[in-house]
């Protein structure tokens, strides 16, 4: 794709993507509160899965834990794409030629689509199971797909500090 | 310690570790999946302690429904962070940060299986909600600084 690759050296040219770079205290910190910020949303989205599965917080309805962690869902999220984001934009052609990047980017993408797939099909009703433990067929296999993509999202994103595939 | 390091480091478990990178690569993977485990089987109890989180439901039961998931993501941290340490003794021997790491780790340890663990199974009637609250920060506080001091030992020692 070579607009994409033109994106990615064009932004590598940019001074402050220098600067971030070059600096030896924002990697560290960037790399430090990505992590935070994935305890925080990886965390709660396992721990919702498992609910989601009738194998964790099952004394809790689906509704409530839904309904409870998505705010602090929201913020690891905000921590660990922002701090993502100025990653890439500070060393963009490491990232680009990095194929766990891309994998992990591909994970994402699929947990994104089987979360609202969830939302919009078997989450319409959640009222007849909320509070059971033996939960719908939809219900597991959305939480089966989740905890097997985030768990890869977090694997190729370790994995990114490898560069064993990288094109010479 | 310097002699039981370096038997570490010259341990069949050692040098097969370090001898592979992609165990080694593998193991620090599986051991950051166990970590989000870990850190949402602590945080659905401690948010539930500052009165966020699932504070409609009783404490007890929050704190009962994630302590197996707080007990085997704890047994996969440790292991997959012992072929870590073995493979890379003498290094974290000599980082600071890896000392600091296990102190902190203690200190949550002891902090998480007493203090925290009899407040969370408390009756609730009974016992303080301010009390449950500055626990529960106390042992966001804790693990924070677990995490943060080991992203540290690989980044800067």
């Amino acid at each position: 794709m070579p607009a994409l690759r033109s994106l990615f050296e064009w932004v590598d040219t940019f001074p402050s993507s220098v600067f971030l770079r070059e600096s030896v205290v924002w990697f560290p910190a960037l790399l430090t509160v990505h992590v935070i910020g994935m305890c925080l949303f990886a965390g709660l989205i396992i721990m919702m899965d498992l609910r989601l599965l009738g194998v964790g917080n099952t004394r809790t309805p689906f509704s409530v834990v839904q309904r409870r962690l998505f705010p602090w869902q929201l913020v690891g999220m905000v921590l660990s794409a922002s701090t993502g984001l100025i990653l890439i934009y500070s060393q963009p052609m490491r990232y680009y030629s990095n194929i766990f990047f891309w994998v992990k980017a591909f994970m994402m993408m699929l947990a994104g689509i089987n979360a609202m797939a969830f939302h919009y099909s078997t989450y319409h009703s959640v009222a007849r199971w909320d509070a059971d433990s033996k939960m719908p067929f939809g219900a597991k296999m959305a939480a089966v797909f989740s905890l097997a993509l985030w768990a890869f999202v977090i694997m190729s994103g370790r994995l990114i500090a490898y560069n064993w595939f990288n094109p010479v | 310690m310097l002699p039981f390091f370096t038997w570490m480091g010259d341990s069949a478990l050692g040098t097969g570790v370090r001898d592979s990178i992609w165990i080694y690569a593998f193991d620090q993977a599986a051991h950051l999946v166990a970590l989000a485990v870990f850190a949402g089987a602590v945080l659905v109890v401690d948010l539930r302690m500052i009165g966020s989180g699932f504070k409609s439901r009783p404490m007890a039961q929050v704190a009962r429904d994630a302590q197996p998931w707080l007990i085997w993501s704890l047994i996969a941290l440790a292991l997959t962070g012992i072929p870590q340490l073995f493979s890379n003794s003498i290094k974290e021997y000599y980082s600071d940060w890896f000392w600091y790491k296990m102190y902190a780790l203690a200190a949550a340890l002891i902090f998480t299986f007493t203090i925290r663990r009899s407040v969370a199974f408390a009756d609730e009637a009974r016992a303080k909600p301010s009390l449950a609250k500055v626990v529960g920060l106390v042992s966001i506080a804790l693990w924070l600084s677990v995490a943060v001091l080991a992203r540290l030992i690989g980044l800067l020692s």
